[in-house]
């Protein structure tokens, strides 16, 4: 009998660990067959191939890198709706200094520093008023905005209806444009991507905000302070947004009030996207912003190509991302429907 | 179970889904192969203007050429001014109109490395016009030139110099947007102000140089000044300020009729715009307080969709040293009801201007850029 319960058990574990590779691979899967299904279209379309790949790099470089920085965050059970704003602001900052000094390293640095400060901001002070991080990031949403619309205003060279502060003089167009290539921005992508990796999966960190952000009570009666890792949480997150609007300048040679307006939500879906559970945990992977940024990208994309002769497509391309977000939602839940907590 | 049998209905969705995109995009194609396809690049999807210049595109030069226009949704910066030139170029696109002005030098970059044509269909800044116009596949722009625009200023402020008895209330719209700073110049000088010690043409430099408008700088002997620039939370309480204070007419450099209209007309206030002949205009001038309009009218664009159409065919249109064509518009300036009725029924998307009887002179293989400056500078103002 109890050979029989123990052979049962073993079934159910290696039903279990199956279950869960399937579902580890199910995001990934989703992103091969909707690559397979781009590429696909335009071939039979004979579109340009290259071109439509490198586009997707662009497109989708910003909101990974500063998604995979807010892994950290989302891993906790939080979230920062700020990032937009905070991307849009150390851009800001960057393109200044890059236009006073014409140095990329700079750039590189100003836009870091710039966005670590705003996230730490938000944390520490959350930490002072106790307040949740979450409504920290609402007020520091209006804030940087405020802050970066009136800089941009002030500093406005656009003729469009936005202001904007470009890089006019051709010599430094020229050397933003040196790095405005595909290989440097997957590089920068990958380097970083390792780090989070590394820091995630590899040091107690990551598997400390795995505990605080599924279970907090339990986490912090076992003496993980929450406050110590939300300012990690928040630091990475810095790291990956300031990358992000460095390669947004080097991308547009630009910032307007406009820039990054959409990342919030984008990085929000990304991550949905890419198989995490919206509310942190046991569950979360830095992949899943990679996974599901390129995902959301690409589908954007596909969408694009099929609707392109219909009025309105930019409508429709945004119901149907709506309702296959809320699909995916739904079908990931089911898998959190059980009676015992996630191992 | 249960959940496994969900999950096999989401995922019999998604291939669903998967097969039938595969299945639209068998069924779509490239188009006819000597189809002309043009991408439009636009920063305002809804105002009258906008959606009279997209319809006489897609549904007049659509009709009587071999040309398809796919339009971009509302652009509003840098990076989807840029992600929506590499989304044609991706679609072999055969050029690109812009009429957007969020980042003018990237999207002639942009449009350089794929390879295809950009034109713009407005005026645009010196400075980028001489940085690009040896750029393989910059087309040009047709449109106010920064020269025009400051005479477009300097006429509405002659207009009203000896109109203005006590007070007179300016609207700076986006400056240190180049195009409202060079109408702003004008109008100062042709009202006979100075700004800083600077009079004519001085003055773009000194806005430019305190990246806008100082109010306090702004002399008019004997008259009082009102000085209002930008849209923002609190704008529509400092221009109720304004009009409490009764000046003897408000002077836009732009969008006054878009945003103030109801406010001015409602409190008795002349006021003057650099727009264009729309319908909500026309009313504002036959029934309200605006009497004095500059602006653009539908088939403005033509031209420039004629010389993208001959640069595509093999026939691209340069100065005599080989670089883009830079031509400027004149605006069209009314300043009763019946002037503005003459101009709006002298041009429509359905019997416009710029026809098709018209453009065809200056399509084709042997149209030279003099006769087709020529043909771009004639006056064509309808008379009453």
């Amino acid at each position: 009998m109890e050979e029989v319960l123990k052979s049962r058990s073993g079934d159910a574990v290696k039903k279990q660990k199956v279950k869960n590779i399937i579902i580890m691979l199910l995001p990934i899967a989703a992103l091969v067959v909707l690559f397979a299904v781009y590429v696909a279209i335009i071939l039979a379309n004979d579109y340009n191939l290259a071109i439509n790949l490198e586009t997707i790099v662009n497109q989708a470089i910003v909101l990974v890198l500063v998604a995979t920085g807010a892994i950290f965050i989302f891993t906790l059970g939080s979230f920062d709706i700020s990032l937009g704003a905070s991307t849009l602001f150390s851009a800001t900052v960057g393109i200044l200094v890059f236009n006073a000094t014409g140095s990329l390293l700079l750039l590189f640095l100003t836009c870091i520093a710039v966005a670590v400060a705003c996230s730490l901001l938000n944390s520490v002070l959350s930490s002072v008023f106790h307040l949740p991080m979450f409504v920290m990031t609402v007020a520091m949403l209006s804030v940087l905005t405020s802050i970066a619309g009136t800089i941009i205003t002030t500093n406005s060279t656009s003729a469009g209806a936005n202001p904007a502060i470009s890089v006019s003089d051709s010599v430094l167009r020229d050397i933003l444009g040196s790095v405005d290539t595909v290989w440097f921005k997957v590089l920068i992508l990958a380097l970083f991507a390792v780090v989070c990796i590394f820091v995630f999966n590899f040091t107690k960190v990551g598997r400390r905000q795995k505990f605080l952000g599924g279970n907090p009570v339990c986490a912090k009666m076992t003496g993980i302070p929450l406050s110590v890792y939300g300012i990690i949480a928040f630091v990475m997150a810095g790291i990956g947004v300031g990358l992000g609007a460095a390669v947004n300048v080097t991308y547009t040679m630009s910032v307007s009030t406009g820039t990054a307006s959409d990342i919030g939500m984008s990085v929000f879906i990304a991550i949905v996207f890419g198989g995490m559970p919206i509310s942190g945990g046991a569950r979360s992977r830095i992949y899943a912003a990679i996974v599901g940024g390129f995902s959301y990208i690409i589908l954007n994309n596909i969408l694009n190509l099929l609707l392109s002769s219909v009025d309105g497509r930019y409508g429709y391309v945004q119901i149907i991302s709506a309702v296959l977000f809320l699909a995916i939602v739904y079908v990931a839940s089911i898998n959190y429907r059980v009676k015992h907590l996630p191992r | 179970m249960k959940h496994l049998g969900k999950k096999l209905v989401a995922c019999a969705c998604a291939l669903a889904l998967t097969g039938s995109m595969a299945a639209l995009a068998a069924c779509g194609g490239n188009g006819e192969n000597d189809e002309v396809r043009i991408g439009v690049l636009v920063s305002d999807v809804s105002g009258e203007e906008a959606v009279s210049f997209r319809n006489y595109y897609t549904q007049y030069i659509a009709e009587q050429y071999n040309v398809t226009f796919t339009y971009t949704e509302q652009l509003n910066d840098s990076a989807s001014e840029i992600a929506a030139i590499e989304q044609f170029a991706g679609q072999n696109y055969d050029a690109i109109i812009s009429l957007s002005a969020n980042d003018r030098a990237s999207q002639a970059e942009a449009c350089e490395e794929a390879g295809m044509y950009y034109a713009i269909a407005s005026g645009m800044d010196d400075t980028i016009y001489e940085t690009y116009k040896n750029n393989e596949y910059f087309v040009g722009q047709i449109g106010p030139s920064m020269s025009t625009e400051y005479e477009a200023g300097l006429a509405m402020g002659e207009y009203y110099a000896d109109k203005i008895e006590d007070s007179v209330a300016i609207y700076g719209a986006f400056i240190p947007n180049p195009m409202h700073v060079y109408r702003m110049a004008g109008l100062l000088t042709g009202l006979g102000a100075t700004y800083g010690g600077a009079t004519g043409e001085a003055i773009v430099g000194a806005i430019f140089a305190d990246s806008g408008v100082t109010a306090s700088k702004i002399s008019l002997e004997g008259k009082t000044v009102s000085y209002l620039a930008g849209f923002g939370d609190s704008t529509m309480t400092e221009m109720g300020t304004i009009i409490a204070t009764d000046p003897d007419a408000l002077l836009s450099v732009g969008m006054a009729t878009t945003f103030f209209s109801a406010m001015l007309n409602e409190a008795g206030i002349p006021y003057a715009d650099i727009d264009s002949f729309t319908t909500s205009n026309a009313a504002n001038m036959q029934s309200g307080t605006l009497e004095y309009l500059a602006g653009k009218y539908t088939s403005s664009i033509g031209p420039i969709f004629a010389a993208v159409y001959n640069a595509v065919q093999g026939n691209k249109i340069e100065n005599a040293d080989g670089s883009a064509i830079s031509i400027s518009q004149d605006y069209w300036v009314a300043t009763s009801y019946e002037q503005f009725e003459v101009f709006q029924t002298s041009d429509s998307v359905t019997d416009p201007i710029y026809n098709k009887e018209l453009l065809d002179t200056v399509i084709g293989e042997d149209v030279t850029y003099e006769a087709f400056e020529a043909f771009v500078t004639t006056d064509r103002t309808p008379q009453a």
